[in-house]
């Protein structure tokens, strides 16, 4: 199989996970109960005009998809139905045009709550990624190199604790103590700094990141560092490193030209992984820290049951990490010359 | 390969249950974490009778109790309402422990039930139900269980139904290859040939091999339940008629322990969670290193020091070639490192010398002690490896007891290696040319890149490979062709010595012989000497000079390849040849040598040989063998030469 065929195949599959959770959300909302397009109808607050631009909007006097009138009662219908005229497809038609709904909360359309909140997830999420790589990566190195002392053994407990630690308690942890150290005690930015100079302002969200990168750190450190220890330790035994050390190579050459790239291999689909559960830390993170991102956008949400937030970020979360994914994989094709072949 | 030779296995267990709890009790990690999970179990179970209050009441509670810090009578203070956080610690426990358990039930249930039956049946069942957990695992399964939670109701079985059915994905992935590894043993495909039906296959052969990963996996998949849960509380989505951790954090910091200073009400519950998690994350990793045990011993561990243990006897030798000696080793002994048991005596006593342009074979079954004399040659032996006595002079330098840096330039530039099994032997993610290069830059004055290219292009040409394939990965190459390039690469630096370890195993018989005439052609036209280890004594005898026996560790002879083949005075040299079929007599019968080479850490008390031997006498089985030497340096080790 050649390179080509790889990354179509693998760019084929994310969109048709893309595609499985359109569905996912769709019929989720409807068949559980608090459809968020029908209670908005419901709120006694809206006079009838409004509720009948939504009824248009959102499709809601079509049946939910062909053969089926409505999910919840369940009730069939007519099976000749135009598709494009049912909820499902006009739901696909609004989502190509940005069209998300409006949170219940805000009265304000979730894609422009989306769209502001997800760079400051990116921002917390990116930093704290690649900062705990970085640190899990060396740990783990430094670790599998002094295989069976006590420096290997301390780590090998420290990296087990660390991801027995729930995120966000260590955040509340790390919150209370940074409150009596003078750190922000959350949000983003100082209130009120918003016509101070740039660089001002870049140090003030600096330093509110400070307390939310570091749980962060702390919290996937730990996975890092022994998967990194554990793969470093495979390579370490294979024929391979013999065969550079029988070379007269020394120690540190053959750690960085014959045992890193194959170590790495696993971190790298270590990361794709962990793009789902990096998502559950930042949820949490965000929700302690009062960060203004996706991650407290669903905490918000679910505090005020604000469904169409809910509904929306949560596309947007799945949507983010399919593509990351492809990413990694993508990524992973270039490291590894035995993949494009296979 | 090095380790191949050991056979350092452990016993078989009486039973595998009592071999299992031996091995796991050794795993201080793993009991400690056993009883962490004993002690929250046990509070759990006996809530009722351990915490001092009810948690659920709040008789006799005043607006004085709000947030008081641990005192005799709260020992972990009281909460928001006034509440004893004990208490409330203690019935957590036991919701927490039964979301995970029951949450992990159907995980491992739904799980197991797919991959068995994907890695079991195969096909198209297989790839829609991977198809499938592949979508569910790249989905964030966190804000997944929050709608699920948040659109129903969140009561207790509602949370675990939820996490239950949406952390199965890890489950499915693993037993499916357990499935996959399993149902090609034999005993499985014997149990299909007598007409056993599906469903009896998987419930007798399969699930038996799959339940060990699915119990280790359960543990993992009970924490992280346990952590959903918290989380799930924590965010304010939980029973309000279940206390659980996450619930009292969620109030404690929904209504301001953080700002009165309680940090007991914040602390006490977050270490419940930490305790159950580190607990069952400790078990675990102790159950899978039973399970799946690893020699956590690398190339890089720093090796042993040579000592001298044993003063050995004048060392024997052969002097049959008229070229100056390269490489004198003598009474080379390594031993392997055993713990708490005493060392396994892998080479004792061992000495040859090699001359200019002499090809010397190296014979014996596996675990004689070939590759570790080799390798303790040029001190690459794995980190439990010593060298306790005895010399390895190349030019004259002592290699047992050289630094680093000598030995280090000497590497591939005076001695290099073919190693048996080039497929390891070559880095899979960099190209062949590469890795030639590599040698060639580190030990040779280099000009520029295009002389180091053209250097690389005319090796692989030597050897018969087209420089078109400098570039391409091992994986690219066939096997005859890796064989080659890494002859190329040990030919790169214009050694002294080759040591060619068995370079022909697992390759076909055709291919054996193009490499071995290669082999041949290149030392005569290079000047190379050659240790040529083998099991092959044909092959010896075509190309070889001198033939060292090896048998236990020790040398059972040695001499010029003529003697060996004709006046063998070894009874073992002797059973050796019989096992080879004869060219000049075509009708004489081959026998196989009864048995097995001693294991290393069980050694007999006299001649190594002597339970195999057909000559053996009292003698033998009492007694090590001296080396005799018999003239124009046949070397014998053997009981017999004394006998008139």
């Amino acid at each position: 199989m050649n390179r080509y065929r790889y990354l179509l195949q693998k760019t084929g599959w994310a969109l048709l996970t893309i595609l499985f959770v359109l569905v996912l959300n769709f019929f989720l909302f409807r068949i559980l109960p608090g459809d968020p397009a029908r209670a908005l109808t419901r709120d006694p607050r809206m006079k009838a005009e409004a509720r009948e631009i939504l009824r248009v909007r959102f499709g809601l006097d079509k049946p939910v998809i062909n053969c089926f009138e409505t999910l919840t009662p369940l009730k069939l219908g007519d099976c000749r139905v135009n598709p494009l005229d049912t909820q499902f497809f006009i739901y696909i038609k609004n989502l190509l045009q940005g069209e998300l709904g409006i949170s219940y909360k805000t009265n304000r359309p979730v894609a422009d709550i989306l769209a502001e909140r997800l760079w400051n997830t990116v921002l917390l999420i990116g930093a704290g990624q690649i900062l705990s790589i970085v640190v899990g990566v060396a740990f783990g190195v430094f670790a599998a190199w002094k295989a069976r002392t006590a420096i290997d053994y301390g780590a090998l407990i420290t990296g087990l604790v660390a991801w027995s630690l729930p995120t966000f308690w260590l955040g509340i942890i790390l919150l209370f103590w940074g409150s009596t150290q003078g750190f922000p005690i959350g949000g983003k930015a100082t209130p009120g700094t918003g016509a101070y100079p740039l660089l001002y302002q870049i140090g003030d969200v600096a330093n509110h990141m400070i307390l939310p990168t570091l749980t962060y750190i702390i919290v996937y450190m730990g996975e890092y560092m022994l998967v990194m220890r554990s793969s470093l330790l495979d390579v370490l035994a294979e024929d391979y490193i013999l065969t550079a050390k029988a070379k007269g190579l020394s120690a540190f050459q053959i750690l960085k030209d014959h045992a890193m790239k194959n170590a790495m291999l696993p971190i790298v689909t270590l990361i794709a992984i962990n793009l789902g559960f990096t998502v559950a830390g930042a949820v949490q993170i965000e929700a302690v820290f009062s960060w203004p991102g996706l991650g407290g956008a669903i905490f918000e949400a679910v505090e005020s049951r604000d469904y169409p937030l809910l509904q929306g970020t949560f596309l947007l979360i799945a949507v983010s990490v399919i593509l990351a994914n492809l990413i990694a994989d993508l990524t992973y094709s270039y490291l590894d010359p035995r993949v494009q072949t296979e | 390969m090095a380790i191949q030779e050991l056979e350092l296995k452990p016993a078989v267990p009486a039973s595998p249950l009592s071999g299992f709890w031996n091995v796991f009790r050794k795993n201080r990690l793993a009991i400690a974490g056993l009883a962490m999970l004993v002690v929250i179990v046990i509070a759990a179970i006996f809530a009722d009778v351990i915490a001092p209050y009810d948690p659920r009441s709040y008789a006799g509670i005043g607006a004085g109790d709000i947030y008081q810090p641990p005192s005799a009578q709260h020992w972990f203070g009281t909460d928001d309402a006034g509440k004893d956080v004990f208490s409330g610690f203690i019935y957590g426990a036991r919701n927490s422990l039964i979301v995970g358990f029951f949450a992990a039930f159907i995980s491992i249930f739904i799980g197991g039930t797919f991959g068995i039956i994907a890695g079991f049946y195969g096909g198209r069942i297989e790839t829609f139900l991977m198809r499938f957990t592949d979508t569910m695992l790249v989905i964030p399964d966190l804000p997944l269980i929050v709608i699920f939670v948040a659109l129903t109701e969140p009561s207790l079985w509602n949370i675990i139904l939820v996490i239950g059915l949406l952390g199965w994905t890890t489950t499915a992935r693993i037993v499916r290859s357990q499935t996959l590894a399993v149902k090609s043993r034999k005993f499985v495909l014997r149990a299909r040939a007598i007409g056993a039906g599906n469903r009896h296959i998987i419930v007798h052969h399969i699930l038996p091999l799959v339940m060990p990963i699915l119990v280790v996996n359960a543990i993992l998949v009970i924490s992280l339940a346990i952590l959903s849960e918290s989380t799930l509380a924590f965010l304010g989505l939980s029973d309000p008629l279940a206390i659980s951790w996450g619930q009292m954090l969620n109030f404690a910091f929904g209504r301001g322990a953080m700002s009165v200073g309680a940090w007991w009400a914040l602390v006490a519950p977050g270490f419940g969670i930490v305790w159950v998690v580190l607990a069952l994350t400790l078990l675990g990793n102790g159950l899978e290193q039973v399970l799946n045990p690893r020699l956590e011993a690398h190339h890089l561990m720093p090796g042993q020091p040579t000592v001298q243990k044993e003063a050995g006897e004048v060392p024997a030798r052969g002097a049959f070639v008229k070229t100056p000696v390269i490489l004198d080793v003598q009474n080379l002994s390594v031993e392997y490192i055993n713990e708490g048991k005493p060392p396994a005596r892998a080479v004792q006593n061992v000495s040859f010398q090699l001359h200019e342009g002499e090809m010397m074979g190296l014979v014996g079954e596996s675990g004689c002690g070939k590759t570790t004399l080799m390798l303790a040659v040029n001190r690459l032996l794995p980190a439990a490896g010593q060298i306790v006595g005895g010399k390895a002079l190349f030019n004259g330098i002592d290699l047992t007891t050289a630094s680093d840096e000598e030995l280090a330039d000497l590497r591939w530039s005076g001695i290099s290696i073919i190693f048996q099994g080039a497929m390891n032997a070559l880095n899979p993610v960099r190209t062949v040319g590469d890795q030639i290069a590599e040698a060639i830059r580190k030990h040779m004055p280099i000009e520029n890149e295009a002389a180091l290219d053209s250097r690389v292009t005319e090796l692989l040409e030597l050897v018969g490979i087209s420089a078109e394939h400098k570039n391409h990965y091992p994986h690219q190459y066939s096997g005859g062709m890796r064989q080659r390039a890494m002859i190329a690469m040990a030919l790169s630096c214009s050694p002294q010595v080759v040591i060619a370890d068995e370079p022909t195993t697992a390759l076909d018989v055709m291919i054996q012989a193009q490499i071995l005439e290669l082999l041949d052609d290149l030392r005569r036209k290079l000047g190379l000497a050659v240790i040529f280890v083998t099991h092959d004594l044909g092959v010896v005898a075509e190309m070889c000079d001198t033939v060292l026996v090896m048998y236990g560790g020790m040398t059972a002879e040695y001499a010029d390849v003529d003697t060996i083949y004709n006046q063998p005075r070894h009874p073992y040299t002797q059973e050796l040849l019989k096992a080879f079929p004869d060219l000049s007599n075509p009708e004489k019968r081959l026998s196989s040598i009864p048995g097995y080479p001693p294991k290393l850490d069980a050694l007999p008390p006299g001649c190594r040989f002597a339970p195999r031997c057909p000559l053996a006498f009292d003698r033998c089985k009492t007694e090590l063998p001296r080396l005799h030497e018999l003239g124009s340096g046949h070397v014998v080790g053997c009981h017999l030469l004394e006998r008139p």
